[in-house]
């Protein structure tokens, strides 16, 4: 196998990620650049890859997912039915909290300006009620260029069911406005509910543009510095796909990011043998929380980045909440020192990058405190301990304390923010944290990890190799992935089996041309067909996996009354039983590389230096040894106090606590030292 | 309170003070785990359910102690049913005293027993740990048709229950883990759906079953007396928030009044409801005493309905507090004598209550603790509305029949320092989600024309409140098809708050604008419809808070912009003159000249314009020379929309209220 190479852009920093080369897993970490292509191309430099001996580059991103959080989108309008030109602010009238009247649903992606409206109608059944009126939709296109709209979303009644109004207005818009990038509601996710799928294509709509540029810019220069293969990018799904498939489903990668993560740590945590674990991915910007029980991840139909503007690709299940080392530490008006959700983001990024940011940000506490180094992602990045003292220091001004009780405050506040966010994935739901491994990664992960452990008792931490990069990792660790679907509602006494049979190889068809677009051989293709089945009258269904050629549906049946006593506790074997939906699970599948740690230490271990650090739990300065994560070997055995620094992360080991190495390289942590590390 | 004690003797309920002291995180880890045994409880009905109704989340979960008392609530639970699910285990706790066995579920749905309305379905199963009753799971659903003379069982002109549904006495459904099918066949068969309804149980049933695996999980990996000690400690951690909170504001007595629209018993003139309540030290008491009695249609509420409304109304103001019997303990209520539209005594119809005396008390209680906590005051929001058509559904063959069963969101009201939010699910249940008109179309033969936000809906003020939608519906291939409507605020419309304005009525049109045109108002029952009859209604906006003629001019042009606000009443309500030139048809701009002198012309005489003569008012409105915007906004007149007959008693009581909600707090 030759190289395989992972690229994961986040907020603040992009991590290579380098496998099947002669020196095992090689890793790098750079800052992210406002033109995220440079970063890519400066980090490809620092981890030594020639890429015209790459043979597969995968890469996840978190560019749709900013996009998204920032609202800072191109021109975009909505064009749908007339009389229905708000079913995106009009949703399901719901609210994430119930009780707080003054919680408000965030505004819909697109204005009520921007949405415009042309007379047609297509019925439940298909029937065309009243057909596309041409000279509104003419005189709606000539708004769009009067507005210098970039990406449109069309978005019509009934159009899971009979697309041709749809399809009509993307063909005018697309001969009148050729620059103009359009998303279709039955393409994208042809599903029946308005709300989901008109929504759903709003954002496919508004990073369309985004993702094209990107990836064609991307593309170019990868193809200058000689790589021949394919961009392939990781989507919210927990799979692959290629750039020409992500223009077009550009909604597909807004947990992008986020997945990576979440694959990684999974993979690490079965591999240390943990069936439940958490992951716990801490970088510039955010704090990514996912939760892994019995072995599997969830997978989510519905998400969102705003509550009410639903994503409803299928996708892995991730906390994402603005606790970073970019947060921003504030004083609210009654007093009280908060941090996030903002961010300093990567430029200024927090004062102590001495980029020009001036306020204060959990990395600057975290730095007056003496938890990190002064040195970031291998000394490309060296820190200014006055500017972060001077930062932290106007905050304890307001609050009325010093500097040091300043930057304690920040870090606490900000590890009680994640400290909420993992009991909502873990208490919550009803697992108990003390049965569950930390996976801790991202560069400000290990940092915390040990102090979030003690407060919710988790026994034991993983902090593998590389921290900072490993979710680029993940996107080494998947197949290239399509879910394609379609509705089909109809009673299994009505339903005619050729009929399914020739949808699910309608669908089988397109989804071999979305592999073929993505470069996969035949022999690699992996096709499962599911059918979705539910008793007349419900609203919700099963997925019933279909094996082979449907040549009747009573199979199908008795399997369906069977996995609905098995989940539910009942089956109703006289009512009525209808199909909803067909879908297909199109895998290509792709070799897993065998990730062999890189080169480690030797014996005897000794700190590299000591630092003093001040405890966030007594108060108190500490003097601390610092380790340097190369000179760990397997076996090798460390007690807290201290700190184990790496060009990507900071590993703390507060008093009380303690690490062994394993074979894998990971560090084993022991949150309290009294229970021996296993 | 109505309800009395079990009379079964109570099983080994451990205070924490003689129990095992529970460490803080598995404390923490039980309470939690409560409430998530509830929420996969609901995860499962959502699942398996077949009414749309309670897959809208128009349903409760509750796990009880072994006295009926609330341990969790569902983290989503529908408001309007959040303080009645303990009255509910109570009754069954009482009706079948030493007479409960492990494997047995139970039915009800009485109002009179504490619950709602008879749509509200309550299954419960008893949970047993090693053979002693230690807790009781609890779904609580709505069923699209528990029977009556309308489909859908709301019949608005119902006087006495007997014409709403069945009555549903705590009944046995399950013995020992046998299910009596001949008990669930005479309940399923008095529905218009019996397939849906046997499917409703059955799916609330094996919920239950769900949270009774959960806690008993618990128990296991626990013991038995941890899980009974975090039953205790839940609760009472709760009622200890609930009290240091109020034990910090200052003792007192406030009262607020909202209206229900008329008594038919009595014509013209709104319905007071009238809620009182006294802070002393850590406690509430809520004064319902002194109320109307009950009225001619089927908008009154029994004590659970009444006391759900007390819940909702103060829990919005402990927005973080956790749901359980803890946070009741420190409320004491005084529904005053039966008989009342608050207290209302079988056979009394109750059907209607959530439209009726629930939103009022709700809204009146907002008021009193909008002035005891002006950081989190809030408007007037619009008042639930349900149009329910049922029949054959010609689509479907000779069998088909179908329910079309349609609430809509609405406005809530403005708030200090912010807009109200625009079509938000009602007060009644901020998790009732509406439907999917995509779905609604396949499942009925009734085609959406219209469902959008309503331009000018929303109440003006400073902050305006939310905006209120318009539907048109279309009946197409439907046979013997009966209509009902059930709302309110046809004539109490929704009044502003500290000087903000009324956002506009409520009411139902057939055919509007057509030859054939009828006016249907809030309430109507078994009226026969026939394909091609189209329905239109609104739902109202927010009322606004604080005076309009103070909220930004670059606001009101936003507003303009986004058509929330047309250039029209931008002008009437506001007293921003908005240009905009016919060449760029985007171009709109603030007239800052013309606005001013605008905004001066209406401080000079709109305390006037509520003065004028209510009968010269409604001449004009039935030329079409004013509209109900104006009517209800500028002149504070109440008519009967659609004939445009002056409602004399109601308009002399609309324009008093008028005064004190708003005219107060305009500057001289």
């Amino acid at each position: 196998m030759g190289q395989r190479v992972a690229v994961d852009v986040g907020g603040t920093f992009t991590d290579v990620c380098v496998v099947g080369g002669d020196d095992g897993l090689v890793v790098a970490k750079v800052p992210t650049t406002e033109h995220a292509v440079e970063g890519v191309l400066h980090g490809l430099g620092e981890a030594d890859v020639d890429l015209g001996r790459v043979e597969f580059f995968s890469h996840g991103t978190t560019a749709a997912t900013n996009a998204l959080l920032n609202r800072r989108f191109p021109k975009a309008a909505l064009v749908t039915t007339h009389g229905f030109r708000d079913v995106l602010e009009i949703g399901r009238g719901t609210k994430s909290d119930l009780w707080d009247a003054y919680a408000d649903v965030a505004p819909p992606y697109i204005a009520r300006r921007d949405r415009l409206v042309v007379t047609e109608r297509i019925d439940g059944m298909g029937r065309v009620i009243t057909p596309l009126d041409v000279r509104e939709a003419e005189a709606v296109i000539e708004t769009l260029r009067r507005r210098e709209v970039e990406t449109v979303a069309v978005c019509f009644l009934n159009s899971y069911v009979n697309p041709a109004h749809e399809q009509e207005m993307e063909r005018l818009i697309r001969a009148a406005l050729p620059h103009v990038v359009v998303s279709v509601s039955s393409t994208v996710l042809p599903e029946i509910q308005e709300h989901e799928r008109f929504s759903t294509t709003v954002v496919n709509a508004l990073l369309s543009p985004l993702v094209k540029q990107y990836t064609t810019g991307l593309e170019y220069e990868l193809g200058r510095a000689g790589y021949r293969g394919r961009l392939q990018l990781l989507h919210g799904g927990g799979g692959l796909m290629s750039s020409q498939t992500a223009e077009r489903y550009a909604g597909r990668l807004a947990s992008s990011g986020v997945a990576a993560g979440a694959i990684a740590g999974k993979h690490i945590a079965l591999a240390c043998g943990f069936e439940n674990s958490i992951g716990l991915d801490i970088g510039g910007t955010s704090a990514d929380i996912s939760i892994v029980f019995d072995g599997e991840s969830r997978i989510v139909r519905n998400w969102h980045v705003d509550y009410g503007h639903p994503i409803c690709f299928p996708s892995l299940e991730v906390l994402t909440i603005g606790a970073g080392g970019g947060s921003l530490a504030w004083v609210d008006d009654g007093g009280a020192l908060r941090v996030g959700p903002q961010s300093a983001g990567a430029n200024p990024g927090p004062a102590c990058y001495g980029l020009g940011g001036t306020s204060a940000t959990t990395t600057d506490a975290q730095l007056v405190l003496g938890r990190i180094g002064t040195s970031l992602a291998g000394g490309t990045r060296i820190l200014d301990p006055d500017a972060a003292a001077r930062a932290v220091g106007l905050v304890a001004a307001e609050l009325g304390c010093s500097t040091e009780e300043a930057a304690v405050g920040i870090v606490r506040v900000t590890s009680a923010n994640m400290a909420d966010a993992l009991r909502i994935m873990s208490v919550r739901r009803g697992h108990d944290p003390r049965e569950f491994a930390l996976v801790a990664f991202g560069g400000a992960g290990p940092l915390h990890a040990v102090e979030l452990a003690r407060e919710l008792g988790i026994p034991e931490i993983v902090v593998p190799p590389h921290p900072g990069t490993t979710s680029a990792l993940g996107c080494l660790l998947v197949d290239t992935r399509h879910d394609l679907s379609t509705m089909f509602i109809r009673g299994v006494d009505s339903a005619d089996p050729f009929e399914v049979e020739s949808a699910f190889l309608e669908l089988e068809a397109s989804s071999r041309d979305s592999l073929v677009d993505d470069h996969v051989a035949p022999e690699r293709m992996s096709l499962q067909r599911f059918v979705e089945m539910r008793y007349r009258g419900q609203y919700r269904s099963l997925s019933i996996p279909v094996d082979g050629p449907v040549r009747g549906l009573d199979g199908l049946t008795a399997k369906f009354h069977t996995q609905h006593h098995r989940e539910f506790g009942f089956s109703q074997p006289e009512a009525e039983v209808e199909l909803y939906q067909l879908s297909v699970s199109a895998l290509g599948v792709i070799d897993k590389p065998e990730v062999r740690p890189g080169s480690w230490g030797s014996p005897p271990l000794t700190p590299a230096t000591h630092r003093r650090v001040r405890s966030v739990e007594t108060g108190s300065w500490i003097d601390t040894p610092v380790f340097d994560r190369t000179d760990l070997f397997p076996g090798a055995r460390i007690d807290g106090p201290a700190l184990v620094s790496q060009s990507d992360s900071t590993t703390l080991l507060p008093p009380g606590a303690g690490a062994v190495v394993d074979d894998m390289l990971n560090l084993r942590v022991t949150p309290r030292q009294e229970v021996s590390a296993r | 309170m109505t309800a009395s004690e079990p009379a079964i003797a109570k099983p080994a309920a451990v205070a924490p003070s003689d129990g095992p002291v529970l460490d803080p995180i598995t404390s923490e880890v039980l309470r939690n785990a409560f409430v998530t045994a509830v929420d996969l409880m609901a995860e499962q009905l959502l699942r398996t359910s077949h009414s749309f109704v309670i897959h809208a989340r128009d349903f409760s979960g509750a796990l009880s102690d072994a006295n009926g008392d609330t341990v969790a609530q569902g983290s989503q639970d529908v408001a309007v049913q959040v303080g009645t699910l303990h009255f509910s285990a109570k009754a069954v706790l009482d009706a079948f005293p030493g007479d409960i066995c492990d494997g047995d579920v139970f039915v009800l749905n009485d109002p009179y027993a504490g619950g709602t309305h008879f749509n509200d379905v309550r299954v419960l199963r008893p949970i047993f740990d090693d053979g002693v009753l230690i807790a009781m799971a609890q779904s609580n659903g709505h069923w699209a048709d528990v029977g009556g003379s309308a489909p859908g069982s709301f019949d608005t002109t119902a006087v006495e229950h007997f014409g709403e549904g069945l009555r549903i006495t705590p009944v046995r459904v399950w013995h020992r883990g046998r299910y009596l099918a001949d008990v669930a066949r005479l309940i399923a068969s008095n529905t218009r759906a019996p397939e849906d309804a046997e499917g409703d149980l059955l799916s609330q049933a094996e919920a239950t079953r769900v949270c009774e695996r959960e806690v008993l999980r618990l128990t296991a990996k626990y013991g038995r007396e941890a899980v009974l000690a975090a039953f205790e400690e839940s609760q009472a951690y709760v009622e200890r928030v609930v009290r240091r909170r109020v034990g910090a504001l200052p003792d007192g007595y406030w009262e607020a009044e909202d209206y229900i629209d008329v008594d038919p018993n009595q014509g013209d003139g709104l319905v007071p409801i009238r809620v009182g309540m006294h802070i002393a030290g850590d406690a509430i008491r809520y004064d319902l005493s002194g109320s109307h009695p009950a009225i001619g249609s089927f908008l009154n509420s029994a004590f659970g309905g009444t006391f759900s409304a007390i819940v909702a109304g103060t829990k919005t103001f402990f927005p973080d507090v956790p749901l359980n019997s803890g946070f009741y303990r420190p409320l004491l209520v005084d529904f005053g004598p039966p008989g009342t539209v608050v207290n209302a005594s079988w056979p009394t119809a109750v059907t209607g209550f959530y439209a009726g005396p629930y939103e009022k008390i709700v809204s009146a209680i907002f008021q009193i603790w909008s002035e005891i906590v002006p950081q989190r005051a809030i408007s007037t929001s619009f008042n639930l509305e349900y149009l329910l058509l049922g029949g054959r559904d010609v689509r479907r063959g000779r069998q088909g029949r179908f329910m079309y069963y349609d609430w809509m969101a609405g406005g809530w009201g403005g708030r200090n320092g912010k807009d109200g939010s625009n079509a938000t699910a009602s007060i009644f249940g901020v998790g009732h989600a509406i439907q999917s008109i995509e779905m609604q179309e396949r499942s009925s033969p009734v085609l959406t024309g219209r469902c959008e936000l309503r331009t000018d809906s929303a109440g003006p003020g400073e902050f305006r409140g939310g905006l209120g939608l318009v539907k048109e519906v279309t009946l197409t291939d439907g046979d013997g098809v009966v209509l009902s409507y059930c709302s309110d605020r046809a004539r109490s419309v929704i009044t502003g708050t500290g000087g903000g304005l009324p956002s506009c009525p409520h009411g139902l049109s057939i055919n509007p604008r057509s030859a054939g045109a009828r006016y249907l108002g809030a309430l109507a029952s078994r009226l026969t419809i026939v394909p091609g009859d189209s329905l239109e209604r609104p739902s109202a906006g927010g009322g606004g808070f604080g005076d309009p003629l103070c909220r930004d001019p670059e606001r009101v042009l936003a507003d303009v912009v986004d058509d929330y606000v047309s250039v029209d009443r931008a002008r009437k309500d506001y007293g921003v003159v908005v240009r905009n030139d016919p060449e760029d048809p985007d171009s709109f701009q603030v007239d800052d000249v013309g606005t001013a002198a605008e905004r001066r012309r209406l401080r000079g005489h709109r305390v006037d314009a509520l003065h004028a003569d209510p009968a010269a008012v409604a001449e004009m409105y039935v030329n079409g020379e004013l509209d109900e915007f104006d009517l209800v906004r500028q002149f504070g007149v109440i008519l009967d929309w659609g004939s445009g007959r002056l409602l004399v008693r109601t308009t002399e009581q609309f324009r008093d209220i008028f005064q004190r909600r708003c005219v107060r707090f305009w500057p001289a």
